[in-house]
């Protein structure tokens, strides 16, 4: 696998439309996202957000446009990008224990008939105790706290050898010390050089989480630092809401950042 | 007498007829209850059911097919192709309901499974057409494994080896796709054909089942051992071979049970399979009813433990009697004696037969619940509480002692150093550690501090960083807060002027 690319970009979209019937639920969006960066997708309910997701997985046919994962075609890059699930879409009662999880990452990697290899056993258990999980291993994957559970499916990427993970809401519907946890996953991902693109709805912690923001409604509003895209006159466009309270958000980004 | 006894009293005087049944249902419920556990992980139960009841239609049509058109009677192939087409025909109808309309799946296979068994039910019904019917269809209702001839025999021994192989070579697509269809497509699994893999191997299944326990109760032999499976274990790979075991050991109970009492063999062994059901769910070693009620009365609750720790907080003297603390504890004895033995595991305490003293954290802990206890005690007052009901209230509000709470409460009240009845309240642990910074109004009477930093309130008072200063006694009501420097110099701020003063304790008095 050749990581080398010309743009230096990790995901490369341009002119990208996609739609299900008259709207199309994406219209002209381009960007690049760099390599090792944690980036959220924000945006109002069905402004596109999971047919972007779709879209960088190959899963849609796009009307206009490509999307390339490392100068290849989305369609064609099976195994590059790794999905992390939505925690409610997980059956944590699945008679599975963590290192099966984990192992599941390395069956793109073999025909249906072979049988996982040693090697693919390593690199399933050195996933693992990359994300601190080894003592673990041979627990249930209900039996675990919801930080632990990220890490599982964190695991699970990186012994698909995946170099971008995409995550739905990761934060949704998880208390204070959970979306902690999670976010400490996030980053540590990111530190090990992987790409991460996560669906998020919270905009007051949106700066703080993340390198890049893409602000989506079917059209691209705005793609860069948090500080360039949580800025009022961006916002109003996107969300039908009070001024009053996107300045204040503004404002919080802005001293957030002056205080490092 | 009945049929079934006469045909049993043949069979018993000739063994060698015994076999075959016996061979035929063990193959029958192995494949069943192997393809059941995806069937009940994937939450398609209901759906297996109604292949089950729609095979009806399906057999009577491939009946008359091969006899009308091809002049065969009970063509075994025609018969089993016919069933076989129902059921995926069923499988699509349902789809094409859910996908056209807004019923949702659970009512479409209502519909449509009670729909095309009643159309087989009165197809035979009308004289002309049932006539020709030279099947037993009670037989296909309720099963009869000892009716099987050779034919049958081999039949279903290469049914149940194509299903055992399929699941067997595919079991990790079958699992990835049951755990999380869209990882499973992301690698590049073919996710809807690896559905209908498993759609062709349920009709076989029941196709197959109906021979044991007839089209109404077949489901129970695809769905019972696989649930007391799952009971049973966290990995799928062993569920699928305990799920196999338990089939087959509830088929050949339920067989003997059979021959011994002269009953019908399909819904005795059914009913032997719920009995190993039931079993299971109430002695299963993690999930069983059992378990959880010895799990259950097994925990101490943390109120528990923290009434103990108050009790040997407030009780005189260091090393506290254990009776003297379960006749303070309002929960019973074994469970205070189980908390103080959970204490001890927490390092909290340490105990020995008739004794307990409290380590330095089980102090610190315990001091941390009084102060709440009082604290919440002095709010109550505040907020109009019946004296009488206030120590009650707080013991219960005692529980909710997190940091945020407590400071918040203490703040609120103006830092009291003393509750209703006039205890003391302890101070915050972590302020007496030295290093801690803190707001000098929560310092106490005789305390020595070092001020920090001084926050927008506390500027303009003559004070600055560095300083030392020495609590005096409140006035006002303790609204007014009086320290004195280190040249003695007395001066008295309000509340808001002490929370603006940073401070670090040099010494308590």
């Amino acid at each position: 696998m050749d990581l080398k690319n010309e743009s230096g970009s990790a995901i490369d979209i341009s002119h990208l439309t996609v739609s299900y019937g008259p709207v199309p639920a994406l219209l002209d969006v381009s960007l690049k996202i760099p390599k090792g960066k944690l980036v959220g997708i924000i945006g109002p309910n069905g402004s596109g957000k999971s047919t972007l997701i779709k879209a960088i997985l190959g899963f849609v046919k796009p009307d206009l446009g490509k999307v390339n994962i490392f100068d290849q075609d989305a369609s064609t890059a099976k195994g590059m990008v790794a999905y992390v699930p939505q925690r409610g879409a997980v059956d944590w009662d699945f008679p599975i224990t963590v290192r099966e999880v984990a192992t599941m990452g390395r069956y793109g990697h073999r025909r249906w008939w072979q049988d996982m290899t040693r090697k693919d056993l390593r690199i399933s258990d050195d996933a693992l105790a990359k994300v601190r999980m080894s003592e673990f291993a041979s627990r249930q994957i209900g039996q675990l706290s919801g930080g632990q559970q990220q890490r599982v499916f964190m695991a699970r990427a990186l012994a698909q050898k995946a170099e971008i993970l995409l995550l739905d809401e990761p934060f949704s519907g998880v208390d204070a010390a959970t979306e902690n946890a999670i976010l400490e996953v996030l980053q540590e991902t990111r530190e090990q050089g992987k790409t991460l693109c996560v669906v998020h709805h919270d905009l007051a912690t949106a700066a703080e989480y993340f390198d890049y923001l893409i602000l989506l409604k079917q059209r691209m509003f705005g793609f860069g630092p948090p500080s360039q895209i949580l800025v009022p006159e961006l916002l109003c466009q996107v969300y039908e809401g009070n001024m009053k309270v996107f300045a204040e958000l503004a404002n919080r980004t802005q001293s957030g950042e002056s205080h490092e | 007498m009945n049929p079934v006894m006469e045909w049993l009293i043949d069979l018993q005087l000739e063994q060698g007829y015994l076999i075959r049944p016996l061979i035929v249902g063990t193959l029958i419920s192995l494949v069943c209850s192997v393809v059941g556990c995806f069937i009940i992980l994937r939450r398609m139960s209901f759906l297996a059911d109604a292949i089950a009841h729609s095979m009806l239609a399906g057999v009577i049509g491939g009946y008359l097919i091969m006899k009308l058109v091809f002049s065969q009677e009970t063509h075994l192939l025609g018969m089993l192709g016919g069933a076989i087409l129902a059921g995926i025909a069923t499988v699509a109808m349902i789809g094409f309901v859910t996908r056209v309309s807004r019923i949702k799946q659970d009512t479409a296979i209502g519909i449509m499974y009670t729909g095309i068994f009643a159309l087989g039910a009165l197809a035979v019904s009308i004289k002309s057409i049932g006539g020709f019917v030279h099947i037993d269809i009670t037989h296909y209702i309720i099963g009869n494994v000892l009716a099987v001839s050779n034919e049958e025999l081999w039949l279903l021994a290469v049914v149940s080896t194509i299903v055992l192989c399929s699941v067997i070579l595919f079991f990790r697509p079958l699992q990835i796709t049951s755990f999380d269809p869209v990882m499973a497509a992301s690698i590049g699994i073919p996710v809807l054909a690896v559905d209908y893999l498993l759609t062709a191997c349920t009709s076989l299944v029941v196709v197959s089942g109906v021979r044991v326990a007839g089209v109404i109760l077949v489901v129970a032999l695809i769905i019972t051992p696989a649930a007391s499976a799952y009971l049973l274990t966290d990995r799928l790979n062993r569920m699928l071979g305990i799920s196999a075991s338990i089939g087959i050991l509830g088929y050949w109970l339920g067989f003997f049970l059979t021959i011994q009492i002269g009953s019908s063999p399909g819904p005795t062994i059914v009913v032997t399979m719920t009995m190993i059901f039931l079993l299971i769910l109430l002695i299963a070693p993690r999930y069983g009813i059992l378990a959880d009620w010895i799990r259950r009365t097994n925990a101490v609750p943390q109120e528990v433990m923290e009434d103990v720790l108050g009790a040997i907080l407030r009780a005189p003297g260091k090393n506290v009697p254990i009776n003297e603390i379960v006749n303070t504890v309002a929960s019973p004895n074994m469970r205070v004696r189980r908390a103080i033995r959970m204490l001890a595991r927490k390092n909290l305490l340490k105990y020995d037969s008739d004794r307990v003293l409290l380590t330095e954290r089980g102090h610190q802990e315990a001091t941390r619940l009084v102060r709440a206890h009082r604290l919440w005690e002095t709010y109550l007052i505040q907020t109009g509480e019946a004296s009488e009901r206030i120590h009650e209230k707080a013991h219960q509000l005692e529980h909710i002692s997190d940091q945020k709470t407590v400071d918040y409460l203490d703040d609120k009240l103006g830092h009291p150093v003393r509750d209703p009845h006039g205890s003391e309240i302890p101070v915050d642990s972590v302020q007496a550690s030295g290093t801690h910074h803190f707001r000098a109004s929560m310092l106490r009477l005789g305390n020595r501090a070092e001020i920090q930093r001084l926050l927008p309130g506390g500027v303009g008072l003559g004070l600055s960083a560095g300083t030392e200063i020495t609590a005096l006694p409140r006035s006002d009501d303790g609204l007014t807060w009086n320290f004195q420097n280190i040249q003695g110099e007395m001066f008295a701020i309000n509340h808001e002027q002490a929370d603006a003063i940073i401070v670090r304790l040099i010494s308590a008095n």
